[in-house]
């Protein structure tokens, strides 16, 4: 068999892997079957530049990252066979390049001649290496893998099953899921302007391995005695490594194609060949670079002076369960989306700058979409770098060994009063304490009586159990107008029940149930005791549960927020940042201590 | 050089042709109101499931079965036991004819284990499911829409390992499988009905989770029996709303309106209560198993109406008078003596007068 052909079939099985990875990323699959947990993110984690950043910004090698060896090794002896054997987003580019590619022969050739402008590649991963280095990581932007996985969950899934869902389900909604999509299309679109441009010109990871390959012992080997100068074999050069004349290893794919395109034997995959015959490093300038790292440190003093994720915390910045501290987070989080793909109510929804310009694709929680699952920690099985770690049940809800520690809070939830209906507008409702999931409820209600819209009357005349009313007399008014109720209007209704509150001449005040009224007359269940006399204020009150949160309850999970019926993107209650346990343990980062301290403080 | 007559003819032929299209097109589209676009898909309406059954109105209305233990075996002996005190033959025979499609619906309203009483227990399902395919059903399906992510309550409340070793199908609720339901029957003029709060009512025309009552040619309730913080109890009326889609929870405002309102648009086969278990406060999630009592009973019910004022009484142990989706219910629905709604005519049973019955001998109760 041809060595092209094994390397389509390779990259058909592994485009194919990738697909299947993405389809199996749900909560159900993974919770029954934990031995997916460890395969279905192993693209991430073969990917040096990741191991190589995370290792950067947090000085370890987190778990699954070691698995990176796996490429970064064989990268040393064979280069950068990544880039068209294993890479689904190079596949991608390599067969949209292939199918619509409406060059001749000649076009073919020209347009796989290298191009100064791939030396651009090198210089995003020298100033996103340079960030990483200050503490701000940022390959997931334009990191293939990252960035494939980012599309899939958040774009390319849910779009696809859109017209599906008859037979697959709901399809998921991202907000700027569609920003990610364009880029994806943009560049996947630029193959037919040149080809494999993101892999030539933008690729970090490429880059990476293009730097990795310069010790490669096997490399493409021209015999000048061969060949002819023919130039057939840029016609298929996926990597644009001129292997018509001197080969630059930093940009060879090693497809392969030109061995097989050349019609001389010229070419040949060789051990060690001539030095002469090739160049080694990258087509760098060194003041580029250093201009490039010095981008780099700029931004990362971007991202830091924006305060964003310090001072100025955004305190809808609220982190899956399992997350680390925030800046922790921004070390770690690589923005794969794969917890977004994973979560089963669509609540973790893909950030823009609300934890400023690093935390760009960064999981957030939004409780309009979703609600965290009582019992859930799937985000935490398939984060590749440990920005969400990987905790039980247990640990989530503060049980068991755990029980000392308490549950894992993502923030804390509050009334918008003014919205609220019971609060401001006396409806009745408390759905919010419905759903609340835990055990106690941190949602609770009260019962309050309140004083009903013009609610304060004077007493005309009263019998055993009636009273007729007039309004309160206005400021300089001797007597009040009549009542005009609407009959019925204070019987109540099965939620809502209405009460008059009589205030004697001694200040002694007596409620009683209103049972039903006319135009101007309360009667009420049972009778007066004593019968008012006229001239006394008589108070319609009504009857509502409002309901109230117990801060050392709330665990943020945003049930409440989900199902409150005031609706739209700003509920009645809402849930924020503040509290959340991951900051705890840092005194200058926690988000509004005084939240748990003084409930602590309380007790003691 | 000139056009031949051939040529003439082929092209003004083709424009004309397309001319003619997009004039067909046009006019045949028009919308001379240019509201005829606008608007929502025609309303469904729901069966009398109950109406089908050849049900002797002096049989027993109300059957309990008690029994200790939470297997499989002693809680399928209940749910026989229970079915078996309505009679009319082994099982479910009276109520499920060979060949029916049965829509079994459990409360499955949260992503909680069986032991905290929050949903129907899965043994109490499987027991129902088990039943129904002896009495011949051609397919058993189990649906609910519950208010956290489907898949997951299925499979926590363990219903849906319960569901697949009897054979039956989960049905998850998607976007695709909600259809509006007339609760009540339109207007003259086929504008919907517009519900009443002064006569209690809440639903009108409401989506529906209706892709597995539309193949269903019987319904059987199997609600959990449970406290509940705003409506004071979630049990058979209650169990319906997890049929309900849309912005559901906007209903709390009006709660007894709507439960009563569930009543009156479910006309159920049979309800099986299950009182296995029985959470008896911080309702309807609950999440401790302090909040949770053995209820050690079955109940098994032609009158959804009695049926919830039973279990109101003998399992949460309150006063039936005390709530109000009962009585109103009462009112849309139940049963008079000789009135418009007498059973003869209405084809369900209806009172919450749950002792009416035992005085009447309406109600058996075993032991297993």
């Amino acid at each position: 068999m041809r060595i092209t052909t094994v390397r389509i079939i390779v990259q058909a099985a592994m485009f194919a892997l990738f697909v299947a990875f993405v389809l199996l990323t749900t909560f159900s699959n993974l919770d029954e079957s934990p031995s997916l947990r460890y395969c279905i993110g192993k693209f991430l984690e073969v990917d040096p530049l990741v191991s190589i950043a995370t290792a950067i910004t947090t000085h370890t090698v987190y778990k699954g990252l070691i698995w990176s060896l796996v490429i970064l090794i064989p990268t040393l002896f064979l280069g950068r066979f990544f880039c068209n054997w294993v890479c689904p987003y190079g596949i991608i580019h390599h067969f949209i390049g292939w199918v619509f590619n409406a060059r001749d022969a000649k076009g073919k050739i020209e347009s796989n001649r290298y191009r100064s402008m791939f030396a651009f590649k090198y210089y995003v991963l020298v100033g996103m290496l340079v960030a990483a280095a200050f503490g701000s990581l940022q390959i997931g932007l334009l990191d293939p893998i990252v960035f494939v996985y980012r599309v899939f969950a958040i774009n390319v899934v849910p779009t696809v099953n859109m017209p599906l869902q008859a037979f697959f389900g709901d399809y998921r909604m991202h907000a700027y899921g569609w920003v990610v999509g364009f880029l994806f299309v943009f560049f996947v679109s630029m193959n037919l302007v040149i080809p494999r441009f993101f892999c030539r010109v933008v690729c970090p990871l490429g880059a990476l391995l293009g730097v990795l390959s310069r010790f490669a012992f096997w490399r493409i080997e021209r015999d000048p005695a061969k060949c002819t100068d023919c130039g057939l074999c840029l016609q298929a050069c996926e990597g644009a490594s001129a292997p018509d004349a001197q080969l630059r290893m930093a940009e060879c794919f090693v497809c392969f194609n030109c061995v097989e395109d050349c019609p001389h034997g010229a070419l040949s995959f060789s051990l060690l060949p001539a030095p002469a015959h090739e160049v080694k490093n990258p087509d760098v300038k060194r003041r580029h670079a250093i201009f490039a790292a010095l981008v780099g440190g700029l931004f990362f003093g971007w991202t830091k002076a924006s305060g964003k994720s310090t001072r100025d915390f955004s305190s809808t910045v609220i982190r899956p369960p399992g997350s680390v501290e925030e800046q922790e987070f921004l070390e770690r989080c690589i923005k794969c989306n794969q917890c977004v793909r994973v979560c089963p109510t669509n609540v973790l929804q893909p950030a823009l700058f609300e934890s400023g310009v690093e935390g760009l694709w960064s999981p957030l929680m939004n409780f309009r979409m979703g609600a965290c699952q009582y019992h859930c920690t799937a985000c935490g099985y398939v984060c590749p770098t440990g920005a969400i770690q990987r905790i039980t049940v247990e640990e989530k809800l503060g049980l068991g060994a755990f029980a000392d520690v308490g549950p894992i809070r993502l923030g804390t939830a509050h009334f918008d009063i003014g919205r609220c209906l019971p609060w401001s507008k006396n409806i009745p409702c408390v759905v919010c304490e419905e759903v609340c999931p835990t055990s106690p409820k941190a949602i609770h209600s009260e019962h309050r009586q309140l004083l009903a819209r013009d609610g304060k009357k004077l007493i005309r005349f009263a019998a055993a159990n009636a009273v007729t009313l007039v309004d309160y007399p206005a400021a300089g008014r001797a007597v009040g107008d009549p009542c005009a109720f609407r009959p019925g209007e204070f019987r109540g209704d099965p939620t809502t029940s209405y009460h008059v509150q009589v205030h004697a001449r001694d200040g002694s005040v007596r409620t009683y149930p209103v049972a039903n009224n006319d135009s101007d007359t309360l009667s009420i269940r049972g009778e007066f005791d004593p019968v008012p006399e006229a001239g006394q204020v008589a108070a319609i009150h009504l009857q509502l549960k409002v309901p109230k949160i117990d801060t050392e309850h709330c665990i943020g999970c945003g049930l409440c927020e989900l199902e409150c019926p005031v609706v739209g993107d700003r509920r009645a209650v809402y849930v924020t940042a503040d509290g959340e346990t991951r900051s705890m343990h840092y005194q200058d980062r926690h988000r509004n201590r005084s939240l748990r301290l003084m409930k602590t403080a309380g007790g003691q | 050089m000139p056009v031949s007559r051939r040529d003439f003819l082929k092209r003004g032929g083709a424009t004309l042709i397309a001319a003619g299209a997009a004039a067909g097109g046009a006019v045949w589209l028009y919308d001379r109101t240019g509201k005829a676009g606008l608007g929502q898909p025609a309303a469904e309406t729901l069966p009398n499931y109950f109406a089908g059954v050849d049900y002797p109105v002096s049989a027993a209305r109300i059957s309990v079965a008690r029994g200790v233990g939470t297997d499989f075996e002693t809680i399928d002996r209940m749910v026989r036991a229970a079915v078996g005190g309505l009679g009319g033959g082994p099982g479910l025979s009276r109520f499920i004819d060979r060949g029916d499609v049965v829509l079994v619906k459990p409360n499955v309203g949260f992503e909680r284990a069986p032991r905290f009483g929050a949903t129907t227990d899965p043994q109490v399902v499987r027991s129902v499911i088990r039943l129904c395919n002896e009495a011949g059903a051609s397919r058993v399906i189990v649906a609910d829409n519950p208010i956290e992510s489907a898949a997951s309550c299925f499979a926590r409340s363990g219903i849906a390992e319960a569901v697949e070793r009897e054979g039956a199908r989960v049905m998850i609720p998607a976007r695709v499988h909600f259809t509006p339901l007339a609760i009540r029957p339109a207007g003259a003029g086929g504008e919907p009905y517009q519900p009443d709060p002064a006569k209690y009512e809440a639903l009108g025309t409401w989506p529906v989770f209706w892709a597995p009552l539309r193949e269903a040619d019987k319904v059987i309730g199997v609600p959990a029996v449970k406290d509940h913080n705003l409506c004071h109890a979630s049990m058979g009326m209650k169990n319906w709303y997890g049929l309900l889609g849309g912005r559901r929870n906007q209903f709390h405002q009006a709660i007894h309106n709507i439960v009563s309102d569930l009543g009156f648009m479910m006309s159920p086969t049979l309800m099986i209560a299950d009182g296995v278990r029985v959470m008896m406060r911080n309702g309807p999630t609950g999440g401790s198993l302090a909040d949770v009592k053995a209820g050690h009973t079955i109940v098994a019910s032609v009158d959804q109406l009695a049926c919830d004022a039973w279990c109101y009484q003998n399992l949460l142990e309150r006063d039936p008078a005390a709530l109000r989706y009962l009585d109103l219910a009462q009112g849309k629905y139940g049963e008079t003596e000789s009135g418009p709604r007498s059973y003869a005519r209405a084809r369900r049973f209806g009172t919450r007068d749950w002792k009416a019955y035992r005085n009447r001998g309406l109600i058996v109760e075993a032991n297993v």
